[in-house]
C-alpha cells in the first residue's frame, strides 16, 4: 500500500516527475554511450597491440627481461623446436612463433642508419594489405589473424625470398628507401665479430606504433639467424584463441616449464604493453571522473524533487502518521519514491543507452591515430552488458541515497504540527 | 473501565521563552458507546485536548489511559500502534490521499490489520456502502464534493473498527446542511454500531445532537 501511495506520487507532479527522469536518462546514456565507445578503444588498442606488437605471451631465458638489452645474445633459447611443439600442444594456443631481435647498421650506399632488426617467421607473421590493415575490427572478423604489420607499398616478406626484408615506414624514409632498393645491414653476430648481408626491399609497412615504424626492419627468422651466426631464438610469442585465455595458458605455462626444469620467463601482453596499461588507466580515470559528475548531477535533481514532494505534502504526511504509520513507514514511503525515479529513469535510460549505441556503432565515429601511432581508426561504440547492468543498479541505488534526507526529515515530522500546516 | 481517561492534564507551548498554558488540569471519563462532543470558543484548546486523547501529542503533565493502557510513557512507535489498531480519525480538511482511489483511500486505513486484501477490499467495500458512497469506490478524492469526501473519510476511519472515533470539527469546512448529514451519519453508526464518537465543534446546533456536551473554557472545563 506504501508503495502504491509513493509509485502513485511518482506521477502526481508529470511534468516535475518527467524533468527528474529526463536528467537520469540523460545521465545513464552518458554512461553507457562513454563506457561501451572506451570499452571499445581498449579493445581495438589491446588486440591491436596483441596484433602488432606483442602477442598474448612471450617466453624468454630467465633473465632476459632485466638483463636482455645490454646483452642479448647471452640469453637465447636453444630448444625451441621442443618448446614450441611443447607449447602447441594446449587447446588455447592458436600459433607460437620464434623472434629474434638485434639492432645493427642500415645502409643504402649513400645514407647509414641505425636499426633494430626483427627476424620472424613470415609463415605467421603476415602483413596485413591496406585495406583489411585500415579497419582493425574488420580485420579480426575475417580471421586475419596473423596480422602484424599493414604493408603501404610492396609486398610481404616471403620464407622462400631470403634476402626480402620489409622496412618500417620512418625507417625507410630515413634513408630514402624504395621498393627493391638494395640495402646492407651490417651487425654483431653472437659471437661478436662483425657481420653483413646484401638484402633487397621488398616493402615498407606501418603498425599502430609510430617510434616503432621509425626504427624497425623486419626479415625471415632464418636470414636474422644467418646473419648473427646461430641456431638460437630470442623469444616465443604465443598467439591465442581468445585473449580471455592468457592468465590461464601462463598459469599451465609455468607449471609445465617447472616440472621440466625449464629456466624460462613468460610475460603476459599486459605486463609488455606499458603503454595500453597507461592508456587504460587513464581512459578509466576520466570514466570515473564522468560517472561521478553524473551522479552528482543525478543525486541533486533527485534530492531536489523529493524535498520539494515533502513540502507539499506536510499535512498528508501528518495524516498517514495519526492514521498509525511508524515513522519507518513514512521513510520507506519516500526512499520508494526516489527509489521508483530512479528505477525508471535507469531503465528508460538503458535502453535509450543501447538505442544510441547502437546508432551510432552503424554509423563509427572517425579516431584521431592514438598518441604514438600514425593510423586513424573507426571507433564502434560497445554494448556492454556488464556497464547497462550497472547503470541500472547504480541509478536504483542513486535514486534511494538521494531520497534518504528528504524521507528521514519527513519521518521527523511532529504530527500536530504536520497537521496543523496549511 | 473508562474507555478513554484523562487525568489532571496540562499542555504548555513554549513560544520564544513565554510559556503558554493551554490545558490547565483537564479530567474527563469517556465511556464506551458515547457520543460526545467537546464546545468552546476557538483558542480553548479542544484541539489540544483531542490530540492528546487521539496519541499524537503528549501532555506537559498527567496522564492518559486508552482502554485501560497508560500511553504516556509509550514510543512513538507504541503510539502509533495504538493509533493504528484503536483509533479513527476524521480531520477538518479531510485529509485523503489525493493519488488514491476512493476505495483505496479506506483500505489505506487497514495498513496494519491482519487481514488478506480480499477481506481488506470487503471490508472497505461495506464501509463504503454503509455511507452511501459505493458508486464513487473507483473516482479520486478532488472529484467528490466536501460532504462525499467527508463521508469518505468517516468511512476511513470506522473500517478498521476503532474503539473510539475522533473527529476535530468535521464540520467546519462544510455548509450547514451537508455538516448536518455528516453528523446524522455518525450519530446512525453510533447507534447501531455502538462506536465511541469524540468530536469537536463551535456549532450549536450540532451541539445539540450529542448525548453528552463537555466545554471547554480557557483550558478547563466548564461544569
Ligand atoms: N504547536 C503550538 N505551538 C504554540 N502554540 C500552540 C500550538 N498549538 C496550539 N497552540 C495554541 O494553543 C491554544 C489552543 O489551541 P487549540 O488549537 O487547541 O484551540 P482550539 O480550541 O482547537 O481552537 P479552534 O477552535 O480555533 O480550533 C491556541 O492559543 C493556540 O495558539
Ligand atoms: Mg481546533
Amino acid at each position: 500500500m506504501i508503495l502504491k501511495l509513493a509509485i502513485r506520487n511518482i506521477f502526481r507532479h508529470r511534468a516535475r516527475s518527467l524533468i527528474t527522469i529526463s536528467t537520469i536518462v540523460f545521465g545513464c546514456v552518458a554512461i553507457i554511450f562513454i563506457g561501451g565507445f572506451f570499452e571499445d578503444v581498449f579493445l581495438q588498442l589491446r588486440e591491436g597491440f596483441i596484433e602488432a606488437h606483442t602477442g598474448h605471451i612471450q617466453v624468454y631465458k630467465e633473465g632476459f627481461t632485466q638483463k636482455g638489452r645490454v646483452e642479448p645474445f647471452n640469453y637465447l633459447i636453444d630448444n625451441s623446436q621442443e618448446m614450441i611443439s611443447l607449447i602447441r600442444q594446449l587447446p588455447e594456443v592458436d600459433y607460437v612463433t620464434p623472434r629474434i631481435q638485434f639492432s645493427g647498421l642500415l645502409s643504402t650506399g649513400d645514407n647509414t642508419v641505425s636499426f633494430v632488426g626483427q627476424g620472424v617467421d613470415p609463415q605467421y607473421e603476415k602483413s596485413l594489405s591496406k585495406d583489411v590493415g585500415e579497419d582493425l575490427r574488420k580485420a579480426y572478423k575475417e580471421g586475419v589473424k596473423e596480422g602484424v604489420t599493414t604493408l603501404k607499398i610492396g609486398q610481404g616478406l616471403d620464407s622462400h625470398d631470403e634476402y626480402g626484408v620489409i622496412l618500417g615506414e620512418g625507417l625507410a624514409a630515413s634513408i630514402d628507401a624504395k621498393v627493391n632498393s638494395s640495402v646492407t645491414l651490417l651487425t654483431n653476430t653472437v659471437d661478436g665479430s662483425t657481420n653483413a648481408i646484401d638484402t633487397k626491399v621488398k616493402g615498407v609497412f606501418y603498425t599502430s606504433s609510430k617510434s616503432f615504424d621509425d626504427i624497425f626492419l623486419r626479415m625471415p627468422l632464418k636470414t636474422a639467424q644467418k646473419l648473427l651466426n646461430t641456431e638460437s631464438v630470442q623469444s616465443l610469442v604465443i598467439k591465442l584463441h581468445h585473449t580471455d585465455d592468457t592468465q590461464e595458458v601462463r598459469n599451465t605455462l609455468k607449471f609445465l616449464f617447472k616440472k621440466r626444469h625449464f629456466n624460462f620467463e613468460i610475460k603476459t601482453w599486459d605486463e609488455l604493453a606499458e603503454f595500453y596499461t597507461q592508456t587504460v588507466g587513464l581512459f578509466k580515470k576520466f570514466y570515473l571522473i564522468m560517472r561521478i559528475i553524473v551522479c552528482v548531477v543525478i543525486v541533486l535533481s533527485i534530492f531536489n524533487t523529493m524535498n520539494m514532494s515533502v513540502m507539499e505534502r506536510i499535512s498528508e504526511i501528518g495524516t498517514i502518521m495519526a492514521l498509525g504509520t511508524r515513522s519507518k513507514g513514512v521513510v520507506l514511503l519516500f526512499l520508494y519514491e526516489g527509489i521508483g525515479l530512479g528505477a525508471i529513469g535507469g531503465a528508460m535510460g538503458v535502453v535509450l543507452g543501447c538505442v544510441v549505441v547502437q546508432t551510432i556503432s552503424c554509423v563509427g565515429i572517425i579516431m584521431p591515430p592514438p598518441p604514438g601511432a600514425n593510423v586513424g581508426w573507426l571507433s564502434h561504440p560497445m554494448i556492454v552488458p556488464r556497464i547497462l547492468l550497472s547503470t541500472f543498479v547504480f541509478s536504483i541505488f542513486i535514486g534511494g541515497i538521494s531520497a534518504f534526507y528528504p524521507a528521514y526529515r519527513a519521518s521527523r515530522l511532529v504530527i500536530t504540527d504536520a497537521l496543523r500546516y496549511r | 473501565m473508562a474507555l478513554v481517561e484523562v487525568k489532571d492534564i496540562f499542555k504548555n507551548y513554549f513560544l520564544n521563552k513565554t510559556s503558554l498554558e493551554v490545558l490547565k488540569g483537564i479530567n474527563l471519563k469517556i465511556n464506551q458507546g458515547e457520543f460526545l462532543v467537546i464546545s468552546g470558543p476557538s483558542g480553548s484548546g479542544k484541539t489540544t485536548l483531542l490530540n492528546i486523547m487521539g496519541c499524537m501529542d503528549k501532555p506537559s503533565s498527567g496522564e492518559v489511559f486508552i482502554d485501560g493502557q497508560k500511553t504516556i510513557n509509550m514510543t512513538s512507535d507504541e503510539l502509533a500502534d495504538v493509533r493504528a489498531q484503536k483509533i479513527g480519525f476524521v480531520f477538518q480538511n479531510f485529509n485523503l490521499f489525493p493519488v488514491l482511489s476512493v476505495i483505496e483511500n479506506v483500505e489505506y486505513s487497514l495498513l496494519f490489520k491482519p487481514w488478506s486484501s480480499i477481506e481488506k477490499r470487503k471490508k472497505a467495500q461495506e464501509a463504503l456502502s454503509m455511507v452511501g458512497l459505493s458508486e464513487f469506490a473507483r473516482h479520486k478524492p478532488l472529484e467528490l464534493s466536501g460532504g462525499q469526501q467527508q463521508r469518505v473519510a468517516i468511512a476511513r476511519a470506522i473500517v478498521r473498527e476503532p474503539l473510539f472515533v475522533l473527529a476535530d470539527e468535521p464540520t467546519a469546512n462544510l455548509d450547514h446542511k451537508t455538516g448536518e448529514g455528516i453528523i446524522a451519519l455518525m450519530k446512525k453508526r453510533n447507534q447501531q454500531h455502538k462506536t465511541t464518537f469524540i468530536f469537536s465543534t463551535h456549532d450549536q446546533k450540532i451541539i445539540d445532537q450529542a448525548d453528552r456536551v463537555v466545554k471547554i473554557w480557557d483550558g478547563e472545563i466548564q461544569l
